[in-house]
């Protein structure tokens, strides 16, 4: 019996060396370790053995047994490795062709100027205000010290549409309508983005554009407040590298004005077409709130004063990005609208 | 306004180079436009003399001219007609260069040429050769060679002669500025800000004509609310001629064209000092009298330029005893102007009300350096300024005799502005420290007045600065001639504060990122569009949509209305991509509508916020495993379903609802609390077709605000099921006209509770499908939150379904 059991052994580890697939692997473990085995049948003819013989043999059968056994399950490692490595060796994608990709839109260039904008501002502690687009004079000019003929109302060409109402010119109504909703004198720091018309339509110009407006109103604000709050915000938007520079000028809303000019950020200063060699880049117009726009919305000059200031979305997105024809804002072509992220 | 440096060094020193100039001026506020060297590329070009002309022998247009230019004699042709012998002609001999110009539009180099056999040295030039702009010329100098002056010296170069070696400096000047509207006044600026002395020019007058103005003239403001002042000067013995040359020279270099002496001296006197003039010949003033008044109703006038002007009493107007004679500020009347007959001129300088002149030049149409100086004000307190240096140019030029003496009407003394103001209160404003004796300094350069009292400073403005009338004026002042660049910027010290926009705001950001997420691409339009939009959306006449809101002055047609809805506008951009090669389009606006209560317009309109969206084409980018269908409704659908479960917007109905732009088959409204707030589908193939779009384009258009209260909501936590779900799959044949809402409504009736989502997820018709029905396969989901369920219950639920389906249609299980 012994023999025997040696035999089967022998035997077995002489199949199993020669098996080469996990199938057949599978077969030889249950020729072998199943019910129907050799192993079983000689278990079952222990009967017949002296009491002495039988736990030696039993032994036997078990060693045999786990032998098998761990044979089988290295077999199986070594066969499961050999598959996977065929597998991954045979299965291959052409890594060149293009994928499927999401198709993800683009904002408009406009607007993703315009929430940086409102970003800078935002964190400066500023409210987002809105007002109507169709306009009363009352509010776009006569509020802002721009009564009936005067000269200055030539510097903004205006669409009306009755002797009152008019598309606004400018975003400057909102500051006009922000003091007046507000208790006299109470402090304002607020921007008003928005849309707004000119009538003026060539390749520098056009009716319609976009313009961040801005207001602080509290006691003992100043002109070099107004410079430092100006400075913060070009350098968040167009880096710190960016030179700032005021140039008295004159809106009737505002008294002293100031145009704010950047060092060019095409050239860096030293002189190109885009700032028409001055190395300066008109951004912005700005100024001390003239007491008479003050008055008119129910603050007191005497006691409250404050800055404005004005700018153009388009410019600040044709210099930010290198945009050099504002007519490409309303052409709405996709080829230009993709550029921009 | 241009200004000659030649002419302002006449009233100030000016030692510095021309660009240092400019940014110093600019950076005081006056911002320098361009600066022209006049003469630039014009070289060598000499004064010469003809000493002898012939005609050529082989020729019968060229003359050949031996030519004097000092230093020599040479032999030029030339193919113009105008030359005589002994005239003074500008010479550019070989080697000299001449300027761009519409001859020579790239400028050239003089080099000898021969001309049929005959050698020639140079060339005899016209003005426009010169660079001299044609508009700026008396007619007879604009043809032919320019005769100079017999007088002119020869050899000379004719830069010196003709003025080309100025530079005109193009000042954008700010409306404030109304005393820099002149040389005088930019000269004083300059003046003041390089601290060279103010030179004034001569008003010294002879008054030699014997007799008293007052005897000869009278005035008389019936207006005086239009005219604070109006004064003149009466001359005799008027010789009409020419201006000197050196006084064209000083009017074409400021963009002006000599005329004849009396009226070049009004405008001379205009760009010296910037008070307009005018002269009217005295002998055709009915009653020697200038009457000031607002013009009659329907009044006429015949306007220097020949028309026929129609008054009105909104119009400044002067008149003699009979008519109306000039439009004040704005422009004289034909029939009393200077001709070459005048024998005696009475001489105007007045002072007018700006906004009536502003409004009087528009609406005829009528702008002009003297109606653009009004505008902005004169100088009303030293009117007689420009009387005495007219008299005493012309009296100079021998022109006329001035007789003595000024007649006006000045009915209210205008006083300047006195401004009482502590230097602590401009430091403040400025944000720096200012020593009063730099803001004392500063004040008195610019000719105010400075006296102190106390601790304050009275400032007295003076008479030309009629901007100035507060203290806010006066920092102004201080401020930029200290340099704004010298103010130490700083943050304001305020109080913490958070910014915040509108919700509204944040609601739009939302749907612009959800949209692009989606793979839209974000447009932007004109909110105002051309009313024949409405008809290419197909609108009834009555459509409400139709009553929009029209501009008085629109650019063109293509700008005429404002939007009542957004659709043109992404349609448009939509036409415009796929006339472009796009293969498709998927794009969206935010923006507004604008929507009158009533028209025209009483009160504010509505400006809703509004979202289109516009799909055509290809549903993906051309790829080698991708479809290749176009967009169909399900696209759109999948769109606005997942925008409003993006903005948490449940509860809403898509129902069906007519709008005429949308296939009324293939288009729903989408309706919130009862409210239809939008609608999509496939665009009108009538619409298709008017708005240029090839295939079937699937539109959306939805109001905003409706949107904002499901935005803002949080989302609240629901717990996660602790029990596994089960499905079954079922398929039911069913007329084609069956919807799925209805056999999902049948569906979910029956099931019961433990019903938790059902999904179509096929739909076939075709060979095995009766004809007239459809197969619709659906999922159905069951779970309990309490314990896993059975088969037997599932099966249960499943039994009663298929009975139910099957007693309305007829239904089958699938595997």
């Amino acid at each position: 019996m012994r023999e025997q059991l040696l035999a089967i052994k022998e035997q077995a580890l002489a199949e199993l060396a020669e098996v080469s697939s996990l199938d057949a692997l599978k077969d030889l473990r249950v020729k072998y370790l199943g019910k129907k085995g050799p192993m079983t049948e000689i278990l079952r003819g222990m009967g017949k053995l002296s009491a002495e013989e039988r736990p030696k043999i039993g032994q036997i059968v078990n060693e045999i047994k786990n032998l098998l056994e761990e044979e089988i399950t290295a077999k199986t490692t070594v066969l499961e490795q050999k598959a996977l490595a065929d597998k991954l060796a045979n299965e291959k994608v052409d890594i060149t062709l293009p994928g499927r990709q999401p198709r993800e839109g683009h904002l408009h260039p406009v607007t993703l100027t315009m929430r940086e904008i409102k970003k800078i501002f935002m964190r400066m502690g500023f409210d987002v205000m809105e007002g109507p687009e169709i306009e009363k004079d009352y509010y776009n000019f006569e509020a802002l010290n721009l009564p009936k003929d005067h000269p200055a109302r030539d510097m903004q060409d205006t669409f009306y549409i009755t002797e009152e109402y008019l598309l606004r010119t400018h975003t400057s109504p909102v500051q006009a309508r922000t003091m007046q909703s507000r208790e006299p004198n109470s402090p304002i720091r607020m921007i008003a983005p928005g849309t707004v018309y000119r009538c003026d339509y060539d390749a520098t110009h056009s009716p319609m554009f976009h313009q961040v407006e801005g207001l602080v109103v509290d006691k003992n604000i100043s002109l070099a407040d107004l410079k430092g709050t100006l400075e913060l915000f070009l350098k968040e938007m167009f880096g710190n590298d960016v030179k700032v520079r005021l140039r008295p000028s004159y809106f009737p809303f505002t008294e002293p004005s100031a145009e704010v000019d950047i060092s060019c950020v095409i050239c860096g200063g030293k002189g190109c077409r885009v700032c028409k060699n001055s190395g300066w880049l008109e951004i912005l117009g700005s100024g001390m709130v003239h007491p008479n726009v003050l008055r008119m919305s129910g603050y007191d000059p005497d006691q409250m004063s404050g800055f404005a200031f004005g700018m153009g979305v388009e410019r600040i997105a044709m210099l930010k990005y290198g945009i050099d024809d504002l007519r490409l804002f309303f052409e709405n072509d996709l080829r230009f609208i993709r550029q921009f992220k | 306004m241009l200004a000659s440096l030649e002419w302002l060094k006449q009233y100030v020193d000016i030692n510095i180079p021309v660009d240092v100039l400019v940014d110093k001026i600019t950076r005081a506020g006056l911002e320098v436009e361009t600066v022209t060297y006049l003469g630039e590329g014009l070289e060598g070009v000499v004064t010469g003399k003809v000493t002898e002309i012939h005609r050529h022998p082989d020729s019968d247009h060229l003359w050949v001219c031996m030519m004097d230019y000092g230093q020599g004699i040479v032999q030029i042709l030339t193919g113009a007609q105008n030359v005589k012998q002994n005239d003074m002609v500008p010479v550019a001999v070989v080697g000299s260069t001449l300027p761009p110009s519409s001859r020579n539009p790239e400028g050239m180099k003089l080099k000898a040429a021969k001309m049929r056999g005959l050698d020639s040295f140079g060339m005899l030039c016209s003005a426009d050769e010169l660079g001299i702009d044609n508009k700026l010329l008396l007619p007879e100098q604009r043809n032919g060679i320019f005769i100079l002056p017999a007088d002119t010296p020869i050899g000379v170069d004719v830069k010196e002669v003709l003025g080309l070696n100025d530079v005109v400096i193009d000042i954008d000047l700010t409306a404030n500025r109304a005393d820099c509207f002149s040389i005088i006044g930019l000269a004083r600026e300059i003046a003041a800000i390089t601290g060279c002395p103010l030179k004034m020019p001569a008003m010294d007058v002879a008054e030699a004509a014997g007799g008293n103005a007052a005897d000869m003239a009278a005035i008389k403001i019936e207006a005086p609310e239009l005219c604070p002042r109006f004064a003149v000067r009466v001359l005799k013995n008027i010789k009409i001629t020419e201006s000197p040359e050196w006084m064209q020279k000083r009017l074409r270099a400021c963009g002006m064209r000599p005329i004849s002496n009396v009226v070049d001296v009004t405008n001379y006197v205009m760009l010296e000092l910037g008070q307009p003039m005018h002269a009217y010949d005295y002998d055709k003033v009915a009653g020697h009298t200038l009457v000031v008044r607002r013009g009659g109703e329907g009044e006429k006038l015949m306007t220097l330029d020949e028309q026929e002007r129609t008054l009105d009493p909104s119009m400044i107007t002067i008149g003699d005893l009979e008519r109306a004679v000039g439009l004040g500020g704005v422009m004289g009347g034909y029939e009393t102007e200077v001709t070459g007959e005048t024998v005696n001129v009475m001489l105007e300088a007045a002072s007018f009300h700006g906004p009536s002149i502003r409004r009087t030049s528009r609406s005829l149409g009528l702008r002009s350096e003297a109606s653009g100086r009004f505008e902005r004000g004169v100088d009303t307190i030293k009117t007689h300024n420009a009387l005495n240096r007219a008299a005493h140019l012309l009296e100079q030029m021998g022109a006329c005799e001035t007789v003595a003496g000024i007649v006006e009407a000045y009915p209210e003394e205008v006083k300047p502005a006195v401004i009482t103001v502590t230097p602590e209160v401009i430091s403040g404003r400025i944000g720096i420290d200012i020593s009063k004796e730099e803001m004392i300094k500063t004040l008195t350069g610019l000719e105010f007045g400075v006296e102190e009292e106390g601790d304050a400073l009275v400032i007295t403005a003076p008479s030309w600065r009629n901007d100035v009338t507060c203290n806010a004026d006066i920092s102004e002042e201080i401020a930029r001639v200290h340099g704004l660049d010298h103010i130490e910027s700083h943050m304001p010290v305020l109080g913490m504060a958070q910014g915040r926009q509108f919700v509204v705001e944040d609601v739009k950001d939302t749907i612009q990122d959800y949209m692009v997420a989606v793979g839209m691409n974000e447009v932007m339009s004109y909110s105002f569009i051309n009313p024949s939009a409405f008809d290419k959306l197909q609108l009834p006449a009555d459509d409400s949509r139709r009553n929009a809101i029209e501009l008085l002055n629109p650019i063109t047609d293509e700008f005429k209305v404002m939007r009542t809805t957004m659709a043109p506008s992404v349609l448009s951009a939509a036409a415009y991509n796929l006339a472009r090669q796009h293969s498709k389009v998927a794009i969206f606006e935010v923006g507004r509508v604008y929507l009158p209560k009533e028209l025209p317009l009483k009160e504010f309109p509505t400006e809703p916020a509004m979202l289109c969206a516009v799909m055509s084409g290809k549903a993906n980018d051309l790829n080698w495993s991708t479809s290749r269908d176009n967009v169909d409704f399900y696209d759109m659908k999948g769109v606005v379903e997942g925008l409003m479960a993006k903005l948490m917007l449940n509860d809403y109905k898509l129902v069906h609802y007519a709008v005429p732009y949308l296939h009324p088959g293939k288009s729903c409204a989408i309706e919130v609390d009862g409210k239809i707030i939008g609608w999509f589908g496939e665009l009108h193939p009538l619409a298709q077709e008017a708005f240029g779009i090839p295939q079937e384009a699937y539109i959306l258009e939805m109001e905003i605000e409706p949107l904002v209260a499901a935005a803002i909501a949080v989302p609240k936590y629901k717990h996660l099921a602790k029990y596994p779900s089960m499905s079954r799959d079922i398929a039911v044949v069913v007329p084609l006209e069956v919807t799925n809402a209805e056999l999902e409504a049948v569906i979910r009736e029956h099931a019961g509770e433990l019903l938790i989502g059902v999904k179509v997820f096929d739909i076939y018709t075709g060979k095995q499908v009766a004809e007239g029905c459809k197969s619709m396969a659906f999922n159905l989901t069951y779970q309990a939150a309490d314990r896993t369920l059975t088969d037997a219950e599932v099966d249960a639920s499943m039994k009663k379904v298929i009975a139910e389906v099957g007693e309305a249609y007829k239904a089958q299980l699938r595997a």
